[in-house]
């Protein structure tokens, strides 16, 4: 008995060829591979009867949670008047502090999703901007639409360039292009991250201030 | 009490479920769960070789789901992208498992009682054997395995669930019985 299967018994498994087309010799190989596949326990699994009501207690204790942090995230952000008083002594020091400040900043990367508004204290306009010349239609799908492909066209104007302005909430928001239906594309101008499925996700954080 | 699967399939769609839930009504999760549990339920007890392991990782899977909704880009897929979520999480677990003790827990087959014919005893050792060596082969050839023979799912409809290439789980599986074979040699004949 050699070590592996001959490549026409696992075709005949595969349900790919007749068994009755194999050589006697290898027919007999076949049926004794049916006979083990035959012992294979293909019975229903049902889970105790608490698991709805566990899945579920743990999906509500999660809202809830999400539901303080949101607040919380919402009680951070909040537009606040603060006053400062520089004493003298203190020069000195805000002056150094304002040197490192310029040395450690970095440039934010130019991206194609930018501020064009700010429409209120909790939201602001942002055009989202690709160029993609043999496109026939293009749409930005994220979590403001409910990943809908449909839900957001972008416009097409001259170079090739599409563009669609839209008006977002604060915070973060994660997006990618989908070029004629079918072609999903992160924006090459903006942060990403893994979906967690082997995909990437733009990532847009919207401020008062800027977006990205 | 359960609702069955068959008066949830009469509500709503997956992806009206979906946007409900985003929008939140949270205890609409809870038609997706009783949708799909039981859907999921043998792969992942197949894949992890023990009920109890299986109800952990659809648990935790679905509320994985839960936290991750709003990246959910296509709602009206909510079992195919729930299925991927599930799959990560079995093969995390396998890669667990293999770190310590060897999952051999008996899923399915039972002891065959006192006073069994022969053609009885010899039907529960085979359905043992092919247990545990269903359990000895890798996480991805087991997974093809189970999709394909306990499932019943085509190439096509398992390479469009995993993402994989038909190519691939054909290799997968292909090696998957020649290890079956080596393994249950004395009932190969």
């Amino acid at each position: 008995m050699s070590d592996t299967l001959d490549p026409q018994v696992k075709r005949v498994l595969d349900g790919e060829a007749d068994i009755a087309a194999l050589p006697p010799a290898l027919r007999a190989e076949a049926e004794a591979a049916f006979r083990v596949l035959a012992a294979v326990d293909c019975t229903p699994v049902s889970f105790s009867g608490t698991f709805d009501a566990r899945v579920m207690a743990a999906v509500r204790a999660r809202a809830a949670r999400h539901g303080l942090w949101r607040r919380a995230a919402a009680w951070l952000v909040a537009p606040r008047e603060v006053r400062v008083v520089v004493r003298p002594w203190m020069a000195g020091a805000l002056a150094a502090a304002a040197v490192l400040a310029v040395l450690v900043a970095r440039p934010t990367p130019e991206t194609t999703a930018t501020r064009v508004a700010t429409t209120g204290i909790d939201s602001v306009a942002v055009r989202f901007v690709l160029r993609a010349p043999a496109a026939h239609a293009v749409a930005v799908a994220g979590t403001f639409n409910q990943w809908d492909a449909t839900a957001t066209p972008l416009v097409p104007s001259e170079g090739g360039l599409w563009t669609a302005t839209l008006v977002l909430p604060r915070g973060e928001h994660q997006y990618a292009f989908v070029v004629d239906g079918a072609d999903w594309l992160p924006d090459p101008a903006a942060p990403a991250v893994d979906d967690g499925f082997g995909r990437r996700n733009s990532v847009l954080t919207v401020t008062p201030g800027r977006a990205l | 009490m359960r609702h069955t699967d068959d008066a949830d399939r009469n509500g709503p769609g997956d992806g009206a479920v979906v946007r409900a839930v985003l929008a939140g009504e949270v205890d609409q999760f809870g038609v997706l769960v009783r949708r799909y549990r039981d859907r999921y339920a043998r792969y992942a007890t197949h894949l992890l070789g023990s009920v109890e392991l299986a109800e952990d990782a659809v648990q935790d899977a679905f509320v994985r789901a839960y936290e991750r909704l709003d990246q959910c880009r296509d709602p009206d897929n909510f079992a195919g992208w729930f299925f991927l979520i599930l799959r990560n999480r079995c093969f995390a677990e396998r890669r667990r498992l293999a770190r310590q003790v060897p999952v051999l827990e008996d899923i399915g087959a039972s002891l065959p009682a006192s006073g069994s014919t022969d053609a009885a005893v010899e039907r529960a050792e085979l359905r043992s054997a092919v247990q545990q060596a269903l359990l000895a082969l890798t996480a991805e050839q087991r997974e093809v395995f189970v999709l394909r023979h306990v499932e019943q799912l085509s190439y096509d409809e398992i390479a469009a669930r995993t993402g994989e290439t038909v190519g691939a789980l054909k290799m997968r599986m292909h090696r998957g019985y020649d290890r079956l074979r080596t393994l249950l040699r004395e009932h190969w004949r």
